[in-house]
């Protein structure tokens, strides 16, 4: 017989567990998107030896998963002396992550930027900070809005990984109920409601975000 | 539509022996040229001649391998001819006095007209908000488009987002003007706009360099006019020598296939 009750009477609980997937997912997101553009910026550079170091940054936090990423972080950092938090490491983690694929969708927005953008800038003496905060991202992340919206969405999913370093979030919590009041299908079935929600929260403000960023 | 002339002084250039490699090919070859101040220099010359190249190098959009670029006796680029590039600030520096219209406008397609011409005046010229919405406004009522200062490039006709973006370089207050092209990516029938607020800057006495197809412009307008070919300059003189006394073979079959074209006199 399926039981409402224990999902009325987990919720709060579950909810509890929700802040962490929302907290790493909403820092994680914010440090992707900043070291993301950054990344970009290097991968873009005239430097050889800047574009190098992106390149080689991307291949490894896209081609390791980030499940492996997240132990080796919580394990490796104490070895060489930093103590911190689970949960700093998991967000720093993720947001690492996150930042290689954001900063290639955002490279390949950036390309498909008419150049003579940029040169309009540069022509009015425009620094290449002005140029890429007023002029190139703008433009970059209304075009690589759709697939933005994608990453923020799998890195909600993603973040019940950082279970593995000890973060009680939805997926983890949701385990430890359904343990112990055996009713696996309710609690599953409430986790998977939950991260509906916020991802559907997510999709809805990344419409919105795109209708107002089309002139 | 007034332009009132700026309290600075129209810039000369000067261009020597200026070469310009893409790999093997020469895009420019040993030019010489002097752009006096406060006249219309006109450069014509088939497609790929070197035209829009040559205007480039002026502001260092198009990087120069040998030669010198001066913008009056200032050198714009190297260090000292030959020599290491000079710092992005110096260079930022000189480009603000240097200002460019572009084929495309490249109007910034997220801002509206006036933010469009606000952007330099602010992060560039450093004015406070206030103060260079102020001057956009002004600018943009020069060019006759005060009525479309909240409109996005998106919202404008083609000659309209010329205009701005014309609006856009005056606003800076340049002491010379690059115009590459302005009216070939414009229908027919909005040519007449944007060369309308040409003659006007060139009337308030602005040094101007236009690279253009509009052989009625460089004749009416242009001080001077320069035929290049092949990265080579070949011809210079006053658009009576040029277009009536063309003593250039290259330079009479050029304007022989343009008047075959658009059964024109000049």
């Amino acid at each position: 017989m399926f039981s409402f009750q224990t999902i009325v009477e987990n919720l709060p609980t579950l909810l509890g567990a929700a802040r962490y997937t929302l907290l790493i997912s909403v820092l994680g997101c914010a440090q992707g998107l900043i070291l993301g553009a950054l990344l970009c910026a290097a991968a873009l550079s005239k430097r050889t030896a800047l574009r190098r170091a992106a390149g080689l940054y991307v291949s490894f936090f896209r081609g390791v998963p980030l499940l492996i990423q997240l132990l080796v972080a919580y394990y490796l950092l104490p070895v060489v002396g930093i103590n911190v938090p689970p949960l700093a490491a998991a967000v720093l983690t993720v947001g690492l992550c996150a930042a290689a694929y954001l900063s290639e969708v955002l490279r390949g927005s950036i390309n498909a930027i008419p150049k003579g953008q940029a040169e309009a800038a540069l022509a009015i003496g425009m620094s290449p900070g002005d140029l890429w905060v007023r002029v190139l991202l703008p433009q970059a992340l209304k075009i690589g809005l759709p697939a933005i919206v994608n990453e923020l969405i799998l890195l909600v999913k993603a973040s019940s990984l950082v279970t593995v370093v000890g973060i009680v979030e939805i997926t983890r919590m949701s385990q430890s109920i359904a343990s112990s009041t055996y009713r696996y299908l309710e609690i599953y079935l409430a986790a998977a409601f939950l991260y509906l929600a916020i991802n559907l929260v997510i999709a809805a403000a990344g419409r919105l975000l795109e209708r107002r960023l089309t002139v | 539509m007034s332009l009132e002339p700026t309290a600075t002084s129209p810039a000369s250039a000067h261009l020597r022996a200026v070469n310009k490699f893409y790999g093997d090919f020469q895009a420019l070859k040993d030019i010489t040229l002097d752009i006096p101040p406060g006249k219309v220099t006109c450069l014509i010359g088939p497609s790929g001649s070197g035209k829009s190249t040559l205007l480039r190098c002026i502001n260092f959009l198009e990087e120069y391998d040998s030669g010198e670029v001066r913008i009056d006796d200032r050198l714009i680029g190297y260090e000292t001819p030959g020599g290491k590039r000079m710092s992005g600030r110096r260079l930022r520096e000189m480009r603000c006095d240097i200002g460019m219209v572009f084929q495309q406008f490249n109007l910034w397609p997220h801002m509206t007209a006036l933010q469009n011409v606000a952007e330099g005046l602010e992060r560039v010229r450093g004015l406070k908000r206030a103060e260079a919405t102020a001057r956009a406004r002004e600018a943009l009522a020069k060019v006759g488009l005060a009525d479309k200062e909240a409109n996005h490039p998106s919202r404008l006709s083609g000659g309209q987002q010329q205009r701005v973006a014309i609006a856009r370089a005056i606003a800076m207050q340049p002491r010379i003007m690059l115009f590459d092209e302005p009216t070939s990516a414009l229908d027919p029938e909005l040519v007449g706009e944007v060369l309308a607020v040409m003659k006007q800057l060139a009337a308030e006495g602005m040094t101007m360099v236009v690279v253009t197809h509009e052989m009625g412009f460089a004749a009416h307008v242009a001080d001077r006019v320069v035929f290049m070919e092949r990265g080579e300059l070949v011809a210079a003189g006053a658009p009576r020598e040029i277009f009536q006394h063309p003593t250039d073979q290259r330079l009479a079959s050029f304007l022989q296939g343009y008047r075959e074209r658009n059964s024109l006199d000049f």
